[in-house]
């Protein structure tokens, strides 16, 4: 029998909400250490060029501490191929390259010494085209890579394949070919980046206030950076003020802080200005997508084809790896009998992109869900019907080997097409200057985690104080998205404790256990279900100890009001007493347990096929937007969001995900373009790169579908990315049904819909 | 960006003060809502800024109406704009024009003598006010103004006839008519996104007419489309004299064509010129649309 939940499901406002609308927050940017230095970054006047280098006259500018060059420092390359020069020697390769740092009294000094390095560039031409990248007679652009791959430019290529593509051809009735283009957004968190050095040169160690979101990763990396045993360096995560997958991977400026901490033996900060985000954060990756599907009279989906060309700029980061889940969203959304996949990352001069929220898996969505409304019109089949027949199943294998134990795709597709009141075949009010459309999309995304390192664990310290308070030491951290909540619910829920006798420690990987990080949306599954792994635990040493002193053999007990109630005699003792009794009476122990959770996901063999997560997610919208014809301009209307989250643990933070996500997707389908030309970005800064505002918030509708995991924490699954994964999509696929016109490359800005509506036009003429 | 900072408290201070800075760098400041951006663009060595925030004067801050029309000074906000009643009902273009510009929180401190005087060819009420045809009070170090219509107040982007010794002491509007009735006034913004947004294109018009819909007068004025915002004079008599409610096809492209004849826009991030003027076009048409949303 299902037990009657008392705080999971409820709407709590999130654990960190006060602090952060009062200001009260500690964010990076909010450190002062005594005697601390501010540095800053010199990069590169041109995306690629060779250059020398004359720091003389900034090291005689009083207040100047230090000046680093790659001359003065004994480092390893960093990145995930490790191909990143921390300091640049030489020749710079990206619009980002470092190539000098300084450590000065003041932020003002730091800014003015950067002045006066004399820098001389002899500029090359550079190659900003993937394709031409590719070409034979391209230069190397990356010089530290093994050059395993024929082509010199490939920093790393994915194939995977499953069924008969060529019998399937042959079973198709149709088959579509598109190229689709994905422009570079990038992920505009609020805080700016920002680290904190304090080396220690008495005992060697190294103190980080980083707002990385995987840092034990990051500990190892900068380890492996600065050439420093990983225990040495401890990271503290001060409040992170966005995280959205750009904190990830650890950047240049990380260890160039460490080492001007290093040489000065005094704390470092810098902190980037926001035109510096613009330019020196990662984005997502810019793709090309070449997408062959084809689908037979009835409407079954046989095959598809795809290969992708994905700018990597001039490093590689994590964010190479997208293929990985870019390759579920073709081989397993919706049924499809065949699929042949390859993707190739390259370089090029331009700035490197990195990992981003959905994780490939917008940019996938995008050409397979507009695929599916170009099948569906040359086929003269409703795009909800051919959505509704392929629809994945609950028990379904997919040809990769994901296995839907738990399966809400028909389910939310079913649901956003009854409340949007959709009807079949619908034409539209024609003449009148602004058009009305409707557009489908589906998403499925990991939901349990990914299995993509060696553990997809967290672990959990949980400790009951002799007051009856709860402290989760927990390995996950908190970068906005309301694990800290999530995991108090829990306690609260399983211990009978007040929520606001629950404490989260979570900043330190000095006391915290291990985890992965956060990515994946795995936080609320992975860390939940660590916590519930403790909380069983520990209730074994209460319950043993309640049994003793309620003088009964029975171990039924219930936790409720902080207190321990005996399920048969009624008679209860107070969670705080049990405690005492375990410190202060013989045989003396701790209330604490610990426990480490690793999902039961496997690894994917080498041909990618294996069962990667703990369960998965899947999510369908309808959007509906207005087309002004007379500009372009396309209005967001109203957004029907049916969503398989498991379970809703939080609904007020789950609309939050929700919102967000929505927001994020419409900003990638119709506004946000990191604008570059010869590799320099030309709107570092928000009044041209156009991130929605509060005033374009459309109307959004949304409907949890609850499939009740039995892997996932009360059958939740992860919820974070999904929300953004198909909205450009379904924003693409409605201006198309509205204007009946062909998209096929984003975002959607008015000028290129206006172009296309004068287009059509002169067509019909 | 750095600089000093000078707040004189009444009129006769300001003048004193600009008086005695004549031959050192200063820029006047209000809101500063443009000013600072640009600085941080390109800091300017020795620059005092003469705050205009803290002048205790009712011409500066008032907005008065009189027998021939409306008085609005200089410091009055973008919000003061919004939330005028005797502006809303009689200049809706130039309410509509306050209320599209940037963002509640800069409401409250950008000013229409900022708007006006940066020059910026997508000044949203400074668009307004050229379609009002109003004048601008210009005040000398004399304590002396002299008084301009704001169509030759703008001699190129971000360049005014303003000297250096001058600051814009308020703007007035004519009525034109003395009854409210019959008017068709509107501020048309182009732009990607709803807020926080500056003008790719814009279009501010105010008709009015008689009551048998004839046109008696029409003031039509383009943003974001040329060096500075424009008075698209041959629109506005090709309209008057017409039934505003009977334009003909070949009429409405006509009268397109001339404000377009007006437009000479560059391509920027924001837009390309192409677009501008598709969109101008467009838009110049859409005025004879809906018009009886306007009959009250």
């Amino acid at each position: 029998m299902e037990k009657d939940l008392k705080v999971i499901g409820k709407p709590i406002p999130k654990h960190d909400a006060y602090i952060r609308v009062t200001g009260k927050a500690i964010y990076g940017h909010d450190i002062v250490l005594p005697g601390m230095l501010f540095g800053a970054i010199l990069r590169t006047e041109y995306p690629s060029a060779e250059f020398t280098i004359d720091v003389s006259e900034t090291k005689k500018l009083p207040g100047v501490v230090y000046v680093i060059t790659a001359d003065d420092v004994d480092t390893n390359n960093i990145s995930f191929k490790r191909d990143h020069p921390i300091l640049k020697k030489g020749e710079v390769n990206c619009l980002r390259d470092e190539i000098a740092a300084v450590a000065a009294e003041t932020k003002e000094i730091a800014q003015q010494a950067l002045k006066l390095i004399r820098v001389k560039y002899k500029v090359r031409k550079g190659i900003y085209g993937s394709y031409e990248a590719l070409k034979e007679t391209a230069p190397r652009i990356n010089k530290f890579i093994s050059g395993k791959y024929p082509n010199k430019n490939i920093a790393e290529t994915f194939h995977y394949e499953h069924g008969n593509l060529e019998e399937e051809k042959k079973k198709s009735d149709v088959i579509l070919k598109r190229r689709f283009t994905l422009p570079r957004v990038t992920h505009c968190c609020l805080a700016t980046s920002n680290i904190t050095a304090h080396y220690n040169k008495t005992d060697k160690t190294l103190l980080l206030y980083s707002s990385t979101q995987v840092p034990f990763l990051y500990q190892r990396d900068i380890a492996h950076a600065l050439k420093m045993n990983p225990s040495d360096i401890r990271i503290i995560q001060p409040v992170i003020g966005g995280g959205f997958g750009s904190k990830l991977d650890m950047y240049p400026f990380e260890p160039i802080c460490a080492l001007l901490s290093m040489k000065t033996g005094r704390p470092v900060q810098i902190i980037y200005s926001r035109e510096e985000e613009f330019i020196a954060s990662p984005t997502r990756q810019p793709m090309i997508i070449d997408l062959t599907a084809g689908v037979d009279k009835k409407g079954n989906f046989t095959f598809r084809e795809i290969n992708i060309v994905k700018d990597n700029g001039a490093y590689t980061s994590w964010g190479a790896t997208t293929p990985f889940v870019i390759m579920q969203a073709f081989s397993s959304l919706y049924k499809v009998r065949a699929c042949k996949f390859d993707a190739a990352a390259v370089y090029t001069n331009n700035v490197f992109a990195g990992s981003f929220r959905g994780y490939g898996n917008p940019q996938a969505t995008f050409a397979l869900e507009r695929m599916i409304d170009l099948l569906a019109d040359e086929l003269r089949m409703d795009k909800a019907e051919i959505r509704l027949l392929n629809a994945n199943e609950k028990g379904e294998i997919t040809g990769q080997g994901l296995y839907y134990e738990t399966c809400g795709h028909k389910e939310c597709l079913e649901t956003v097409i009854a409340k949007s009141k959709y009807k079949k075949n619908k034409t539209n009010s024609s003449g009148s200057r602004y058009k009305k459309g409707i557009g489908f999309a589906s998403m499925l995304h990991v939901g349990g985690g990914a299995k993509i390192y060696r553990s997809d664990g967290c672990g959990t310290t949980l400790k009951i104080d002799p007051y009856g308070y709860c402290t989760i030491i927990t390995g996950s951290s908190e970068i906005g998205q309301g694990s800290e909540t999530v995991l108090a619910m829990i306690a609260s829920e399983e211990l009978g404790i007040d929520l606001k006798k629950i404490k989260i420690i979570n900043t330190d990987t000095d006391v915290k256990p291990w985890d992965v990080g956060v990515h994946a949306s795995r936080t609320s599954f992975v860390a939940g279900n660590s916590l519930l792994g403790a909380i069983k635990i520990l209730k074994e040493k209460l319950n043993k100890k309640a049994a003793e002193l309620l003088k009964t053999i029975d171990s039924d007990f219930e936790y409720s009001d902080n207190k321990i109630i005996s399920l048969k005699s009624n008679d209860s003792i107070a969670l705080d007493k049990i405690v005492r009794e375990m410190h202060f009476s013989e045989p003396n122990e701790l209330a604490i347990a610990s426990y480490f959770y690793e999902p039961s996901s496997k690894f994917q063999d080498k041909e990618y096929k294996g069962n990667v997560s703990g369960t998965y997610a899947f999510a369908s919208q309808a959007i509906e937007v207005e087309v002004d014809t007379y500009t372009g301009n396309v209005k967001v209307l109203d957004v029907y969001v049916a969503q398989d989250v498991g379970k809703v643990l939080n609904p007020l933070l789950l609309d939050g995900q929700i919102h967000g996500g929505i927001l994020q997707g419409m900003g990638y389908a119709l506004t946000e373009e990191l604008i570059t030309k010869d590799g320099k970005i030309l709107n570092p800064n928000f009044h041209n790169y156009k991130m929605p505002t509060a005033s374009d918030i459309p109307d959004i509708h949304f409907f949890p579908v609850e499939t009740n995991d039995k892997q996932g924490p009360y059958g939740a699954k992860g919820v974070g990315e999904a929300p953004l994964i198909p909205t450009a999509a379904a924003i693409a696929n409605a201006v198309c049904n509205a204007l009946g016109i062909e998209v096929v490359e984003l975002p959607l800005t008015p000028e290129k819909v206006l172009k296309a509506i004068i287009e059509k036009s002169l067509v019909e003429k | 960006m750095s600089f000093e900072i000078i707040n004189p408290s009444t009129t006769k201070e300001l003048l004193s003060t600009v008086k005695k800075f004549q031959k050192k760098n200063f820029r006047f400041g209000a809101g500063c809502t443009d000013l600072l951006l640009e600085l941080k663009k390109n800091p300017e060595e020795d620059l005092t800024i003469i705050n205009l925030a803290q002048v205790k004067d009712v011409q500066l801050t008032g907005i008065k109406k009189n027998s021939t029309g409306l008085r609005i000074g200089a410091r009055v906000t973008a919000h003061d704009i919004v939330v005028n009643e005797e502006i809303k009902k009689s200049y809706p273009v130039l309410h509509e024009a306050a209320l599209n510009l940037a963002s509640t929180q800069i409401r409250q401190v950008a000013t229409v003598g900022g708007n006006i005087c940066t020059g910026s060819p997508s000044g949203d009420i400074a668009c307004a006010l050229v379609a009002l045809d109003a004048d601008c009070e210009i005040l000398g170090t004399t304590g002396k103004t002299r008084t301009i219509p704001i169509t030759d107040f703008f001699t190129g982007v971000r360049k005014t006839v303003l000297k250096k010794n001058e600051v814009l002491y308020g703007i007035y509007i004519h009525a034109k008519k003395k009854n409210t009735k019959n008017i068709y006034s509107h501020f048309i913004k182009i732009g990607t996104r709803r807020s926080m947004e500056c003008s790719v294109v814009s279009l501010a018009y105010h008709i009015q007419t008689d009551e048998r819909k004839k046109i008696i007068h029409a003031g039509i004025a383009i943003g974001a489309s040329a060096p500075t915002i424009r008075l698209t004079e041959s629109a506005c008599s090709f309209l008057t004299g017409k039934n505003l409610f009977k334009i003909s096809e070949a009429d409405k492209r006509e009268f397109a064509e001339k404000i377009l004849s007006y437009a000479s826009p560059i391509s920027d991030l924001r837009a390309s010129a192409w677009y501008r003027k598709e969109v101008l076009f467009n838009i110049s048409q859409s005025i004879f649309e809906n018009l009886s949303a306007d009959e009250k």
